[in-house]
């Protein structure tokens, strides 16, 4: 048995084939995310657009990067907000 | 205080003065990066009580000491220390979270459902039973079994990747290489049977 869930005919069309390029792996992804999160807390451009891609394909790796951009704001003493917001679009 | 971000690695990595600090220093910050991925996740966990969850803490806490004393040499410095050790804590914490919320689940992973999207709400069901039949015919036709498996799991069946990484003994990283050349084959089935335009994809501002 598993968790039952309801989606929309073109909910599921779009996670089944969406396009995350360029592409990134999970480890890659782990590599690289400590550096992003400053990087959105810092408000500055976003320069690894494989990683964005990746997170936007992977809800794993996006929930785990969240998680460490609210804890690096909070001891950085920072707003998450405008960061969370741009991560959000992911 | 903590050591400066370039000390930390030679305290941690030499047994001189301050190597045994740096230590309990390094294992608070993952006690505390744990600590914050559970609370984030707490929602979800099932009711395990107090006792398993804090053996839950200090087992993600110590594995994700073994894993940064392991890769200091990998360590940069293209972000602070301390986040940079964060996020062992925090992938430790939410793979033992996602491994405890699934543990008395089935993951199904002998059989394609007859209806790939028995998940649809019916009104959809009604108006996208051409897109759905289209759907059905591509995950059939265009995937291997493995793909297909790993794409209904994830996608449909919402399994967390840890968890059907555990179930398949593979890792995360070969399940998302798989969903990822999955979905690419599924689109262009369904570009070619005329039901997608151009690929899907959003744009951090």
């Amino acid at each position: 048995m598993t968790p039952a869930r309801r989606v929309t005919t073109q909910e599921l069309l779009g996670r089944l084939t969406f396009s995350a390029e360029p592409w990134m792996s999970c480890d890659e992804c782990f590599e690289a995310v400590d550096g992003y999160v400053e990087m959105l807390l810092a408000e500055a451009p976003d320069s690894i657009p494989g990683l964005r891609a990746h997170l936007a394909a992977c809800s794993a790796c996006l929930e785990e990067c969240r998680s460490l951009l609210l804890l690096a704001a909070a001891d950085a003493g920072v707003d998450p907000g405008r960061a969370l917001e741009r991560l959000g679009n992911a | 205080m903590a050591p400066c971000d370039t000390d930390w690695v030679v305290l941690l990595s030499t047994t001189g003065p301050g190597h045994e600090a740096a230590l309990a220093k390094l294992h608070g910050l993952l006690l505390k990066a744990v600590r914050h991925q559970v609370l984030q996740m707490y929602g979800r966990l099932p009711t395990i009580g107090v006792v398993r969850v804090d053996e839950l803490i200090n087992q993600a806490a110590d594995e994700a000491m073994v894993a940064v004393l392991g890769k200091l040499s990998t360590f940069q410095g293209r972000s602070k220390f301390s986040t940079w050790a964060y996020k062992f804590g925090i992938l430790y914490a939410a793979v033992e979270v996602r491994r405890s919320m699934w543990r008395h689940w089935d993951v199904d992973l002998a059989s394609v459902p007859e209806q790939p999207g028995h998940g649809l709400v019916p009104e959809e069901e009604a108006e996208g039973a051409e897109l759905s039949v289209a759907i059905r015919e591509g995950l059939e036709k265009a995937l291997t079994p493995h793909q297909r498996r790993v794409l209904i799991a994830l996608l449909i069946d919402d399994v967390p990747i840890d968890v059907l990484a555990d179930r398949l003994g593979t890792s995360r990283n070969a399940l998302y290489k798989t969903l990822h050349d999955a979905r690419g084959r599924l689109r262009r089935y369904l570009t070619q049977a005329g039901f997608l335009g151009e690929p899907t994809s959003r744009v951090i501002p």
